[in-house]
């Protein structure tokens, strides 16, 4: 019988076309339930998900095509989430990287039903989630902070960058240090020296 | 026909057969030759250019020269110049950066002449024609070895070979390893460069052999020294670190191939760049934990090369550092730490290093319970060696002064880098400074007071390291202060040991998202704590080592001494007997000799290669003669490593000599049969394009827009494999355009996590939809790489990992979920290699328009910014990316603002506000200038 669908919006809705579908079984840190929707996932008021086993898909090229079309233009972001278990996937994924382009959907990649679940998770968790995570705005400490900084050229490492520090007492005075005073700190070779003092004299901007 | 007699004889100078025999060779053939390091592959190079050079009238190119190559063969020339008085040479002209501008760079080209091109530059100029393949007389290709089918320098020579059947090409290496990994190498890496003729020298080979073993032999004698048992303490107990890391690497990563792993290995191999090199197609997904072990790795590698080369007190000091470094950040616990550091071997490691620095003593009096320090200050037992060595030359001086000689009566120390050379300076400055502590007036006559001793220097250090502790014990307050509480209240880290292991197993539900507050047990988690000294033991230490009047004498202590030019020698006595100490630096070191001209040498640390120079220098004049003294300690890591790299290099070229005899075979072969099907995708595009007929039936080959950084890349490569034409631009958004609509932002998984991480995506995001309908993120995976980004940890999981508190802050897919919530129009590809990328890109631009070059360079732009003006360098503005207050948004401003880190890291904050805000100007001020030492 029909329930009301409260649609609390808390938890994830599946189509009863997923039903049997492994992914479900590994679905454990969201609730989910089923729900007659014309995606096979709703994440959320803009967000749904198509599930496509590369496998299947091999067999009925053509059934995508159709639940695409079915989709209309309900959803703001369409995912489609295609699981990898064939070894010889290069044809199908070039010809989904082109329809996607056509036919207005992103393509999200899975190599497990666990890794779907988390994926399916993860959208609905951070439906109303802010970008900061990736606005490269994260708050860490300030050695980590420091050590990131200083370990920039390749060839430096962490316990360079706090023999630096500790011998000059400031990162100011770090970067303001000539090579010979860098060079007889222990670890800091000829190699080191260089790309680090490179590193910070070098232009931002390559002049003409 | 491509090498015309040179018009006028030349001068050059190659005094050896082998030499002569391959420089007539050079000449007439175009073939790869690989030389024994040390036989004086440059001298050649340089040598071959001048008679180019001298001939005048033509285009040369040097591919692939490092700067100091450059440097080397712009003076030889000059100099062959000069001799042979050539009137048509030009000399060299090196184009490396990206500031000579195009015109300038089309008008030299146009001159002719010998150009050192970088590569991506060249094989921009080649692309625009700006250097015009056709009118190139002959490439010649430095380090051969690094020649693989995607790399920028094959793109080069496919582009030239396309265009130009006649010009010569030579290719040179003197490193025979690379050529001999893999399905028949050599055969794959010549058909790289277009090569058909392999040209071996090993030092075995017969011209060479003869060359040197003649009568003008050098005198090398072998001096074996022992490690003092302190040294072999620590370095078996670092050994067993590492195989205790190791066995944490399989433990955690099945498939991990260290059957053949042994103690011994540790000292023979580069382990860590092995494991590194076996892990690196599932790089992507290994755990954190993989990854410090790894890392973990090549600290304990360079620990064991630390352990002979640095004096008993910089290796102690370089230990606390690492120390430090490795101590646990605040919230972790032990399953984040470096496994290594639970071990009582490490335990061994720290203590016996500081055994050779100084030792606890039983004070006597009532208060018997306090310790007090006494300086021990371990001698390294070559110290002693190269002091007797440097009497006996004297002596051999002073009775047989007048051997009739052209060499210099110098002496000349070679050892591995300028660290080791400063401490040879100060050794041999104050080895005869005795700063008699003890008051030992009842004393006989000692004849062991006269020998040279360390003590003077040693002592030296000390004081300078307990100075240098008292501050670091500051600096790493501060900059660790939470894990610093902790180890206050543990005064014998081991006795933690007991009381840390919390039952296993039982793990507790943390509520909320707070690091569980287990503050008081970190340090007690059994890893080992930091010791500091308390202050009266140091005041006991310092007392010790007082400055005494005999050394109050010497001049001031050396602390930086002013080594502008680290290829200056260091000049101790006068003219007559000079000593001269110098670091191993390749090639260079041919000049060395030249120079200095010594009659003595002695190698404080073995290179194989620097052996075969001094065979070579000898053997190429008559009348210097030349001893050599080769010092190096027995079972340890630079004897094994020297061994092992002789051994090496002729196996190298023994199988590179049987693979070249049957080389033939291979080469004719069937192309599609056996060969590796990536190779044969672009060779079979090649002579698609050679054939240029099916090129012809289409109207307008596929173009594609491509950002000059991205020829980093092998995608152009192969993109130009797949005749798609390539039309090298400055992009300011997006790295490929395909198409009008189409804008691919190009991120390896690497790139991908970093992009992420300091927000650089996020922002080309937002900027390629502001120019095009179509924005694309192309996430493209290496061609052995797995292709896939589940990570080996198990991913059943935490309600904490999905939950939207902290979004994003775990895995890449968690990003990737946010970014495509950020920008839902934005398609993302997935590639499995970049060979994949162009098959993609060939299907994505079906059916679309042609690329604009100037609407793409123009995306982005400020109307009246020039585009050469957007070319960055990326390390600097990484490191800008890095300073808390710098934001994707304000860094534009900041970076045309301001020159470079040292501007900004100098300016005041108020300085700072107008182009980054107030706050952003206040944390920038502060990153810098954080006073670590005061401000605990």
């Amino acid at each position: 019988q029909a329930l009301p669908t409260r649609s609390s919006g808390s938890s994830i809705l599946v189509s009863p076309r997923q039903k049997g579908n492994p992914v479900l079984a590994s679905l454990k840190s969201m609730p989910w339930e089923y729900s007659d929707i014309p995606a096979d996932y709703g994440l959320g008021l803009t967000t749904c998900a198509l599930f496509l086993s590369l496998k299947y898909h091999r067999l009925h090229p053509e059934y995508i095509y159709t639940r695409i079309r079915n989709l209309q233009g309900k959803y703001n972001l369409r995912i489609l989430l295609t699981m990898v278990d064939i070894p010889n996937h290069e044809d199908s994924l070039r010809e989904l990287a082109k329809t996607s382009l056509v036919n207005n959907f992103t393509v999200i990649l899975c190599w497990s039903a666990a890794e779907a679940a988390r994926y399916l998770e993860l959208y609905k968790s951070y439906e109303h989630a802010n970008f900061a995570a990736i606005k490269g705005v994260q708050a860490t400490g300030y050695a980590e902070k420091l050590v990131e900084f200083v370990t920039v050229p390749r060839s430096v490492n962490k316990a360079d960058a706090v023999a630096l520090v500790s011998t000059f007492g400031s990162l100011r005075n770090a970067v303001n240090a000539d090579p010979e005073q860098i060079s007889v700190i222990g670890g800091w070779g000829e190699k080191k020296v260089k790309a680090w003092c490179k590193a910070v004299e070098q232009p931002f901007r390559v002049k003409k | 026909s491509e090498d015309t007699c040179p018009p006028q004889p030349v001068k050059l100078s190659l005094p050896l057969v082998y030499q002569q025999k391959l420089f007539e060779e050079l000449r007439k053939e175009n073939e790869l030759v690989v030389l024994a390091r040390g036989l004086g592959l440059i001298r050649l190079v340089t040598n071959l250019l001048h008679s180019y050079d001298a001939a005048g009238n033509n285009l040369i190119v040097i591919v692939n020269a490092e700067d100091r190559e450059n440097a080397w063969i712009g003076q030889a020339l000059a100099e062959h110049a000069a001799i042979s008085m050539s009137p048509k040479a030009r000399g060299l002209t090196v184009v490396n950066t990206d500031f000579t501008s195009v015109g300038t760079r089309e008008k030299m080209y146009a001159g002719g002449g010998i150009f050192s091109i970088t590569s991506r530059i060249l094989v921009v100029d080649l692309l625009t024609s700006l250097l015009n393949p056709e009118t190139i007389t002959g490439i010649m290709l430095l380090h051969a070895d690094r020649v693989v089918a995607t790399s920028l320098e094959a793109f080069i020579l496919r582009i030239y070979r396309q265009k130009n059947k006649v010009g010569f090409l030579k290719a040179f290496s003197d490193n025979p390893d690379p050529f001999t990994t893999g399905f028949s190498p050599l055969a794959t890496m010549m058909r790289n460069m277009f090569l058909r003729k392999a040209s071996l020298w090993p030092r075995f080979h017969m011209h060479v052999a003869q060359s040197l073993e003649g009568k003008k032999k050098a005198e090398v004698i072998e001096l074996e020294v022992p490690m003092t048992d302190a040294m072999k303490e620590i370095q078996t107990a670092i050994m067993e670190c590492v195989e205790v890391s190791i066995h944490e690497l399989k433990k955690g990563n099945t498939g991990l191939e260290m059957d053949d792993w042994n103690l011994d290995s540790a000292l023979l191999k580069n382990f860590d760049i092995i494991v590194r090199r076996q892990l690196d197609p599932n790089w992507h997904r290994v755990s954190w934990k993989t990854k410090q072990i790894v890392n973990d790795l090549t600290v304990l590698r360079g620990m064991l090369q630390s352990v002979v080369a640095l004096d008993a007190v910089s290796f102690l000091q370089q230990l606390d550092t690492i120390h430090a470094a490795h101590s646990p950040q605040p919230g972790s616990n032990r399953q984040t730490q470096s496994p290594w550091l639970f071990l009582d071997a490490a335990q061994t490691i720290f203590d016996t290093a500081k055994r050779r620095v100084y030792s606890g003593r039983q004070k006597a009096g009532p208060d018997t319970d306090i310790d007090s320090l006494r300086p021990v200050l371990e001698e390294q037992p070559k110290w002693a060696l190269l002091a007797d060595v440097l009497e006996e030359i004297d002596r051999d001086l002073y009775f047989e002064p007048a051997t009739r000689d052209d060499s210099n009566g110098t002496i000349l120390i070679m050892c591995s880098d300028t660290n080791t050379c400063r401490q040879l300076r100060d050794y041999l400055q104050t080895m005869h400074v005795k700063p008699r502590t003890e008051k030992r007036v009842e004393d006989f006559h000692d004849p062991e007071e006269d020998r040279p001793s360390a003590a003077f220097m040693m002592r030296r250090k000390l004081r300078n390291y307990l100075k240098w502790k008292r501050e670091f014990a500051q600096v790493s307050a501060t900059l660790f202060s939470e894990n610093q509480k902790a180890l206050n209240g543990a005064v014998d880290p081991r006795l933690g040991q007991s009381k840390c292991r919390a039952p296993p197993n039982k793990r507790r539900r943390v509520r909320g998202g707070g690091m569980s507050g287990a503050g008081s047990s970190r340090l007690e988690n059994g890893s080992i704590g930091q010791y500091f000294e308390k202050p009266g033991e140091v005041a006991d230490l310092m007392a010790e080592i007082q400055i005494t009047e005999e050394e109050a004498k010497q001049k001031e202590d050396v602390i930086a001494d002013p080594l502008e030019d680290m290829d200056d020698y260091y000049q101790m006595y006068d003219m007559k007997d000079l000593v001269v100490i110098h670091a191993y630096e390749g090639d260079q070191d041919e000049h060395v000799l030249e120079e200095v001209k010594p009659k003595y040498i002695v190698m404080y640390e073995p290179d194989a290669a620097f052996i075969r120079r001094v065979e070579v220098y000898r053997s190429s004049h008559n009348d210097r003669n030349v001893r050599v003294y080769f010092l190096y300690y027995s079972g340890s890591v630079e004897e094994q490593r020297y061994l092992s790299t002789v051994r090496r290099e002729k196996d190298s070229f023994t199988r590179l000599i049987k693979e070249r005899a049957s080389m033939s075979v291979v080469m004719t072969v069937d192309a599609h049969g056996i060969e590796d099907p990536q190779e044969a995708f672009l060779r079979t595009i090649n002579t698609r394009i050679a054939g240029g007929g099916r090129l012809a039936a289409t109207a307008q080959p596929p173009r594609v827009v491509v950002d000059v950084r991205e020829f980093r890349s092998s995608l152009p490569s192969l993109l130009h494999g797949r005749s798609m034409i390539i039309v090298p631009c400055m992009l300011t958004v997006g790295d490929y355009i395909l198409s009008p609509n189409i804008c691919v932002e190009r991120k390896s998984v690497s790139d991908l996590i970093s992009s992420f991480k300091d927000g650089r995506l996020f922002t080309q995001a937002e900027t390629m939809f502001q120019f095009y309908k179509s924005p694309m993120l192309l996430i493209e995976f290496d061609q052995n790489k797995s292709f896939t980004l589940e990570p080996f940890a198990d991913l059943s999981g935490s309600v904490a990992s999905v939950s939207a508190a902290n979004a994003g802050a775990n895995d890449l897919q968690s990003k990737i979920v946010l970014l495509t919530l950020a920008f839902p129009k934005l398609r993302i590809i997935w590639s499995s290699s970049p060979y994949e990328t162009a098959e993609i890109f060939e299907r994505l631009k079906s059916q679309e328009d042609e690329p604009d070059p100037i609407a793409a360079v123009r995306a982005g732009l400020d109307k009246d910014m020039k585009a050469e003006e957007q070319a960055f360098n990326t390390e600097p503005q990484e490191m800008l990316a890095t300073v808390p207050g710098v934001t994707p948004k304000n860094m534009m401003n900041l970076t045309l603002e301001t020159e470079n880190i040292k501007e900004v890291a100098n300016m005041k904050a108020e300085e700072l506000e107008p182009f980054v805000g107030k706050e952003a100007a206040r944390q920038i001020h502060g990153f810098f200038n954080k006073d670590l030492i005061e401000d605990y």
